[in-house]
This record gives C-alpha cells, sequence and structure tokens, in this order.
C-alpha cells in the first residue's frame, strides 16, 4: 500500500478481516494499519501483533465516525446478523462518503449468485434463493452500487469457499468431522465443485483491489487456481490429516442420514436456545446425560445438513478472468500446499488429534476412568 | 432486583460486625465474582464502596447489586476503610495496591499479583512495612481436585512426581470491559500471565517451589501472545505446560508419580482419576460445597473479612505466588517463536 495511508478493516477479529490485518503487519506495507473489531472477547489472535485497535460496531453510528477519523481506505468485512450486513454496510458506506475516504472495498460473496451451474462471472444476475445469508449480502452489495453513485470509490470481491488457518467453516469444521470418522465422500451429492481459495491468495487479491484504481466500480470473483470436486477435497484433506480411507456414503444412505438428522437438528437448536442452562446443569450433574448429550452433538455435526448436500452438489465454476486482467491477482496455493499450511496450523493448535510425539507441542490427555 | 439479591442473605464471614471495604474496578471480575459474593452478605454490602473511574460502571453495578456508595476516585477512601480488593486491570495492581499498602489498609489482590516478580516482592515487602495482609484472589488452590493433589504430592504414598503435563486450551470469551487484556499500551502479557497465573501457580505448589525453566516458546509478533508452550523440570521430574487462548482442547493435568498417576480435568471441582501402582484408574469424587466460581469467592471474600477484622491469614497470601510469577518472568525472557510457516507471507505484488 502507499505510504501515509492508513486502511480501517472492520471485522478483523473475524478469518478474513484477522488474515488482512496480519498480512499488512507482516508485509511490511507502509500502511496503518487500523483494526476494527465489534468488542473485546475474540481480539486474542489479533492482539499478538501490535496493531491499533478500534471499536467498530457497524451498528454504533459514533463508534464508525470514531473508528474513520483519519482513514483513507476502508475494507469492510464485518458481518453478522442480516440487519448487520445490510445496515451495517450502508452506515459505513455513509460516513465514507462524510469522510471521503479514498477507498472502499466491501467484502462480499459468491453466494450472491445463488444456486448456479456453469462458469460464472461478474457479469451473472442476483439470484435469492432463500438464504438469509446470500440474499442479505446481495441487499448489502445494492446499497453499495448506490453508494458508488453517490461518489463513495467502492470495490466490491466475491470470494468463493475460503479455506485455511482460522477458517472455521471449511477447515476446522471438516478437520473435526473427517476425525470423527462419520465423514466420507458422498456418491450423487459431493461431485460440484468446491471452488477452494486459500486464505492468503484471497487476501493477496482484494489489497490488488484496494491498490488499483482501476478497481473501482467493478466487482470481482476471487477463487483459487485449482478445481477439485468436494469429495476430492474431502479426500485430499483426510490423507493431509493422516487418516485412514474415507467411507463411501451412496445416494440413498447420505439423503436418509441427512433427512433423519434435519428434525433432531432442529430440536437441539430449540431446546440450546430455550433451556440451555437447566441442560447445562443437567451435564454437570449428570455423567450420562453429559455422555448422551456429547454423542447427540457429534451426530448432528458430523452428519451434512441439506443445504449442504445442495452445496456439495452445486455444478458451478466461479471465473477470476477479471481480476487476473485488471489487477494482475495470480493465486498461487493449490491444493496440496493451501492443506499442508492448514493441517500444519490445526495441529499447532491441538484442534486434531496427535500422538504426543508427533511435534511435542500439542498431545492430548485422554483417559478414562 | 436481581436473582443473586433475592437469594437469603448469608452471611458468610460470620462477621456481624464487618469492616468498612472499598471494591476498586467495576468491570467484568468485580461483576462475574466478587459482586455476587459480596452481596451474598448483606453485614458486608452495608459497609461497602464501589469505585472506577468511569462513573457510568460503577453506577450500573451499584444498582445491580443494590450498593449505596459509589465513586470514581479511590483517593477518596485511602484514609476511610479497612480492607480494599483490588479488582482493576493487571498493570494497575502494583501502583494501586502500594498506595492502600502504605496506608495501613488490608488488600485482596486480582490475579495476577503484578506484571512481574520484581513489583510483587515490592507489594509482599510494603504489606510487611506496614504490618497489614496482602492476601491474593488464586481462588484454585481452593478447588477440591486441585487441593487433592497437593496433598497427595505432600503426603508422598505415590513417592515422588515424574512428569507433570498441564494444558488449558480455550478460546478467550471473557467479557472484559476495557479490553485491558489486548490494549497494547496499557496491556500486560498474554495467556502466560493470565491462564499461566493459575497453572504455574499449581505446578510451583505442587512441587513446593518454582520449577526449572527448559524451554519456552510462544505465537506473539510483538504483541501478547495467544498460545504459549513451555517445558520445565524440578529434580526427577520434567514437564509440559500448553495454554491456548486461540482454540479449545480438553482442559487437563496429569501427574505421574513413582507409584501412581493423579489426573484431573481443569473444570471438574469435584473429582479426579487417581491409579496406585499398576491398578486401575479410579474416580476419587470429593465432597464440597464449592460447586462454582462464586462458591469459591465467597470463601474469600469471608477470608479476607476476618483477616482485616481478627488478623485471620489470607487463604493465599502474596508471598505465596511469588515463585509462579517469577516462573512467567522467565517464560517472557526465554520465549522464542512457534514455527508458524502459514505466516511466511511472501513479497505482496506491488501491483504497479
Amino acid at each position: 500500500m502507499a505510504h501515509n495511508e492508513t486502511i480501517l478493516i472492520t471485522g478483523a477479529s473475524g478469518f478474513i478481516g484477522g488474515w488482512l490485518a496480519e498480512t499488512l503487519y507482516l508485509s511490511s506495507s507502509a500502511a496503518d494499519v487500523r483494526a476494527g473489531i465489534r468488542n473485546w472477547s475474540r481480539a486474542a489472535r489479533l492482539a499478538r501483533f501490535p496493531i491499533e485497535f478500534v471499536l467498530c460496531d457497524v451498528m454504533d453510528r459514533t463508534q464508525i465516525a470514531k473508528a474513520m477519523d483519519g482513514v483513507t481506505c476502508v475494507i469492510h468485512c464485518a458481518k453478522g446478523s442480516e440487519e448487520s450486513i445490510i445496515e451495517g454496510t450502508k452506515n459505513m458506506l455513509d460516513a465514507a462518503l462524510r469522510f471521503g475516504i479514498k477507498r472502499f472495498v466491501h467484502l462480499s460473496t459468491a453466494e450472491i449468485y445463488g444456486n448456479p451451474s456453469g462458469e460464472i462471472d461478474e457479469t451473472f444476475p442476483y439470484q435469492y434463493t432463500g438464504n438469509p445469508y446470500g440474499d442479505s449480502k446481495i441487499e448489502a452489495e445494492k446499497v453499495c452500487w448506490d453508494y458508488y453513485g453517490k461518489g463513495v470509490p467502492v470495490t466490491v470481491i466475491r470470494p468463493s469457499i475460503v479455506y485455511g488457518p482460522f477458517s472455521e467453516t471449511w477447515t476446522v469444521r471438516f478437520a473435526r468431522n473427517l476425525q470423527s470418522g462419520n465423514w466420507g465422500t458422498f456418491k450423487g451429492y459431493g461431485e460440484g465443485i468446491c471452488n477452494l481459495v486459500y486464505i492468503a491468495d484471497l487476501v493477496s487479491g482484494i489489497l490488488l483491489a484496494a491498490r488499483h484504481e482501476c478497481s473501482i466500480g467493478e466487482a470481482f470473483n476471487l477463487n483459487g487456481p485449482e478445481l477439485v470436486t468436494w469429495n476430492q477435497y474431502f479426500q485430499r484433506f483426510n490423507a493431509a490429516l493422516g487418516l485412514p480411507d474415507l467411507r463411501v456414503f451412496q445416494p440413498s444412505s447420505a439423503r436418509l442420514r441427512t433427512m433423519i438428522m434435519e428434525p433432531i437438528r432442529s430440536s437441539a437448536k430449540f431446546a440450546l436456545a430455550h433451556f440451555q442452562g437447566p441442560l447445562k446443569r443437567i451435564s454437570q450433574r449428570f455423567r450420562p446425560a453429559k455422555e448422551l448429550m456429547k454423542s447427540a452433538e457429534k451426530s448432528i455435526k458430523t452428519t451434512p445438513r441439506l443445504t449442504d448436500l445442495s452445496l456439495f452438489n452445486r455444478d458451478a465454476i466461479y471465473l477470476t478472468t477479471k481480476a487476473q486482467k485488471m489487477l494482475g491477482y495470480k493465486p498461487t496455493f493449490n491444493l496440496d500446499k493451501g492443506l499442508e499450511m492448514s493441517v500444519r496450523w490445526l495441529k499447532h493448535l491441538g484442534l486434531v488429534d496427535q500422538t504426543r510425539k508427533d511435534t511435542g507441542i500439542c498431545g492430548r490427555i485422554i483417559t478414562s476412568a | 432486583m436481581s436473582n443473586i439479591l433475592s437469594q437469603p442473605s448469608k452471611p458468610t464471614s460470620g462477621i456481624k460486625d464487618p469492616p468498612k471495604i472499598a471494591l476498586i474496578g467495576c468491570g467484568a471480575i468485580a461483576k462475574e465474582y466478587y459482586l455476587p459474593a459480596l452481596t451474598r452478605d448483606t453485614y458486608i454490602l452495608n459497609n461497602l464502596v464501589l469505585v472506577d473511574s468511569h462513573r457510568e460502571r460503577a453506577q450500573k453495578l451499584a444498582t445491580k447489586f443494590e450498593v449505596a456508595r459509589y465513586i470514581v476516585d479511590y483517593h477518596e477512601v485511602l484514609d476511610e476503610v479497612e480492607g480494599v480488593i483490588i479488582a482493576v486491570p493487571t498493570h494497575l495492581h502494583h501502583p494501586i495496591t502500594m498506595e492502600f499498602l502504605s496506608r495501613g489498609v488490608h488488600v485482596l489482590c486480582e490475579k495476577p499479583l503484578a506484571e512481574s516478580a520484581n513489583k510483587a516482592r515490592m507489594m509482599v515487602e510494603q504489606a510487611r512495612k506496614t504490618g497489614v495482609a496482602l492476601a491474593v484472589n488464586y481462588l484454585q488452590r481452593l478447588i477440591p481436585s486441585f487441593a487433592k493433589v497437593k496433598e497427595l504430592l505432600a503426603e508422598k504414598t505415590l513417592g515422588e512426581p515424574l512428569s507433570i503435563t498441564y494444558f488449558v486450551g480455550e478460546e478467550f470469551k471473557w467479557p472484559t470491559v476495557s479490553g485491558f487484556y489486548f490494549n497494547s499500551p496499557i496491556s500486560s502479557g498474554g495467556v502466560l500471565r493470565d491462564r499461566g497465573a493459575h497453572v504455574f501457580d499449581h505446578i510451583c505448589w505442587w512441587l513446593g517451589e518454582k520449577p526449572k525453566l527448559v524451554s519456552s516458546q510462544n505465537d506473539a509478533f510483538g504483541g501478547r501472545e495467544a498460545v504459549a508452550y513451555v517445558q520445565f523440570e524440578h529434580q526427577k521430574c520434567i514437564g509440559e505446560v500448553k495454554l491456548s487462548w486461540l482454540a479449545s482442547f480438553p482442559c487437563r493435568f496429569m501427574v505421574e508419580c513413582e507409584r501412581g498417576t493423579i489426573e484431573g480435568d481443569v473444570y471438574d471441582y469435584q473429582s479426579i482419576l487417581l491409579k496406585r501402582g499398576v491398578g486401575q484408574n479410579q474416580r476419587i469424587n470429593l465432597k464440597s460445597r464449592d460447586k462454582t466460581k462464586v462458591d469459591i469467592a465467597c470463601k474469600v471474600v469471608a477470608n479476607f473479612m476476618r483477616v482485616v477484622k481478627n488478623n485471620e491469614l489470607p487463604l493465599v497470601s502474596g508471598s505465596d505466588v511469588l515463585d509462579s510469577i517469577k516462573f512467567i518472568d522467565e517464560c517472557y525472557e526465554a520465549a522464542t517463536r512457534f514455527d508458524m510457516p502459514w505466516y511466511e507471507i511472501r513479497e505482496l505484488n506491488s501491483g504497479s
């Protein structure tokens, strides 16, 4: 980034926002980083770096105004409820307009294309699916274009499936599922294109977009260099973790498990929402109840949802031709390299089992009476 | 009225003429720990002053817990109170505690006692000079499971300890109000100083003294470490500790001795696993009324009232924890960074 730049990153305690702040710090960029966080409770990761923190709840206009003071560029990664995705983006853009911000990069998602098939470039129209996340991101993009019309120099980034260290959804969750022994490949469902992009590639794409004048008023897909199916992702991730071969779920079996688990999942969600306190007390008092709850939780977490099966079956490829041509975007992490980093990170944090001989860093003491 | 206040009043200290006490700091620890304990005893409540430099914070807790008086400047009560509970960010423990100790006021200080062993020693020395008590809230020493380990090691029926393994991994979720843990200019350490305060206190307490540091690694890049790994040795015993604010993994400890093994879950206060010789693991259930942190807080607060009023000894005093604070200092001094290849960020494209 240029000298005298001050970049405000919203959602800096999150997966992508955190990576952006860390990358800017580590790359000795001349820009000053200002990490916008909603509260302090998730700041532990970023606080390892001597980076400036500001409280910046995107629903709080007073906080936004303070956070935005002296900023030249905003990279808006904060997400949350549907309201905060839409209204929060509007609040940020409104402040950007008032403060005369030079660049505003909005982190959207490839989910705004809905459930398409084939090759998808940035001209593909928005598609509402009823998925609150994707639908609210469409609304947020519309707000962006509205403010672009008013003079805010907006760029929109549409990442595909972002994996790597600190990815809860696509790395940690699958690592746990694979390790549980309940996961597998899904015949008839897992043959869709996975569209994986390693986090460091995404971050470099975002920073290229923030730097290039030509990106103002444009949207960019950012995807990885290698196309694999979801089943291939599970297999290669499984191999990288050094686990035994995955079981193969036949189409009928995969669907049946999912259908059985859906009402159980809904009931558990309801129970947790309404009876969390009593359930916690029961589990603390009665060991068998605790074991039962743990077992139910494991089954729920390691069985794909209907929406997962639909995603695993999606036959869409998000093209990055525009980003390559206009920004010089070149993703360099193929799946093997991205998975190697992911697995090393998982082991470092003790998020996957390993014998104590592996690294000496984090074994697990598991013994039962 | 809050749920806490609707519980029947239970005089925990047994003192009907309690001392005048100030609670300094109205952040998360005051709200979650000290005030639920202090307000269980109406006698204490009537003699309590809340202090916080942010008036709204003090007012909010005073209203919630029905404390009649709150102020913003602790200097107002320097010559007024007999005892003070220090629940402010760690870097303020030393200066505020020193002021009260030098005025002859008894102090109960939140953990960690100080940012360094030097400062902690000064505090202990000041308490000795003025003849008042410096109690510290290293509450985990009062938890039955940890106390049982100490008892088993002290009686030596299992022989000498050969290894200690202690892992505490939890994502940081403490509802810190000031953000002092992470605010670089005022913060005083990361997971080592925070979770490590208890873990290394246990280890020093169990072993009877400070072990020798073998290696120390963490993940700080000039900020506050969120993951730390430490190896140590003491006589025949070797040990390893892993602490994390970034990931949850089973929080457990294991002490292998010459003739048996003790294991425990950090959050299971009521039992440990004990294996004698080559026998099977046996779960030892420890009967105690102290099931929650607030139960322990009641004990700590009640003891402090008696320390102030009757010159009773503190459950844990400042001098008891000097070894662990010194050990943590050594961990910082010797620390190297973990190998983290995912941070080998290549030069960004200039994109020009």
